[in-house]
C-alpha cells in the first residue's frame, strides 16, 4: 500500500488482520513460519480500486480452507461451492479489516472490488509481490498473504480463474 | 420476550455467525433478507425491533436501503454490520440515522452492547 507506512507497519497490519479474522471467523490459529505450501492450492484475490493502488492475495492449502469453511458453516462436508463462498467472504472481511487499519494509520479511505477465487496459485498480471507473509497451522497446512503492487514492466503469470 | 432482529446480508458466513452469537441472548433472528431491496419490501410485514444491515451487497447497497427504510419507517432501529467501519462510510451511516455500527468480524459482547444502545 503505497503510503507513508513503513514496510514493518504494513506487515504488522496485515499480520494482525489475518490472525484476528482467521481465528474469529474460522476458529483456526495461524502462526508465521517458512513452511512451503503444498501442491493443492486455492487463491483469493482482491484489488483496491480507491485509496490505494494495490492488491492482496491469499494463497492457501485447499485442505486448510476446507477446514476453515467447515468450521464456519458448521458443515462436516464442504462442497466446492461452499469452499468458494467461504473463501470469498472470509477474504472480504480480512481486507475490510486491513482497510480499516490503513485508514487509522493514514486517514485514507480505501475501497476494494469483489474477491476473485481461483483453483491453484494465481499471480495477478502486471503486479509484483512486495510483501509475502507465510503461515501454517497446527496441522502443518499453510497460507500466504501477499501484498502486490504495480510493476513498471508488464508481466506476471496467469492463473486459472474459476469465478468472478 | 426476545427482541426480533431482521438480518440483511448476502453473506452466508455472517448469517451463520449471527445465529451463533445471538444464541442465549435476548435477541432472535426474525427474518433474513439477502438484499437491500428485499429488506425494504419485507420491513413492514416483519416489523422487527432491530435491523442489522450489511453495506456492500449485490444490487442496492445497505446505506441506500437503510435510508429508504428510515424514510418510510422513521422509528426503525438499524445497526450497520460491515467491514467498512471507518471514514466516509461510517459518517454517512451516522448521517442517515443508523443507530450503531459493528465491525466484522464481530463478537457477542460487542454485538449485544450495540444492539442495546440502538434500542435504548
Amino acid at each position: 500500500m503505497n503510503t507513508a507506512m513503513t514496510r514493518e507497519e504494513l506487515e504488522r497490519v496485515l499480520d494482525k488482520a489475518l490472525q484476528d479474522v482467521t481465528e474469529r471467523t474460522a476458529g483456526v490459529r495461524l502462526r508465521q513460519g517458512d513452511q512451503p505450501l503444498g501442491e493443492d492450492l486455492c487463491t483469493v484475490h482482491i484489488t483496491f480500486d480507491k485509496g490505494f493502488s494495490t492488491s492482496l492475495t491469499l494463497c492457501a492449502d485447499t485442505a486448510l480452507l476446507i477446514r476453515m469453511a467447515g468450521n464456519s458453516f458448521h458443515e462436516d462436508t464442504v462442497t466446492p461451492e461452499d469452499l468458494e463462498e467461504f473463501s470469498k467472504e472470509y477474504f472480504n472481511v480480512l481486507c475490510g479489516k486491513v482497510a480499516g487499519a490503513m485508514f487509522q494509520a493514514t486517514q485514507v479511505s480505501a475501497h476494494f472490488g469483489p474477491p476473485a477465487f481461483y483453483h491453484g496459485r494465481y499471480e495477478p498480471e502486471g503486479r509484483e509481490a512486495q510483501l509475502v507473509l507465510t503461515y501454517c497451522d497446527e496441522h502443518s497446512e499453510g497460507a500466504q498473504l501477499i501484498h502486490h503492487v504495480a510493476q513498471s514492466n508488464e508481466g506476471g503469470t496467469g492463473g486459472r480463474e474459476n469465478a468472478e | 420476550m426476545k427482541k426480533r432482529v431482521m438480518v440483511v446480508d448476502d453473506s452466508r458466513l455472517v448469517r451463520v455467525q449471527l445465529e451463533d452469537v445471538l444464541e442465549g441472548t435476548d435477541y432472535e433472528v426474525a427474518a433474513y433478507c439477502r438484499s437491500g431491496e428485499e429488506a425494504i419490501e419485507r420491513y413492514a410485514a416483519v416489523r422487527p425491533d432491530l435491523v442489522t444491515m450489511d453495506i456492500i451487497m449485490r444490487g442496492m447497497d445497505g446505506l441506500d436501503a437503510a435510508e429508504i427504510i428510515l424514510k418510510n419507517h422513521p422509528d426503525a432501529r438499524i445497526v450497520m454490520i460491515s467491514s467498512l467501519a471507518y471514514g466516509d462510510t461510517f459518517d454517512r451511516a451516522k448521517s442517515i440515522g443508523a443507530r450503531g455500527f459493528v465491525e466484522k468480524p464481530f463478537h457477542q459482547e460487542q454485538l449485544v452492547r450495540v444492539f442495546g444502545e440502538a434500542l435504548a
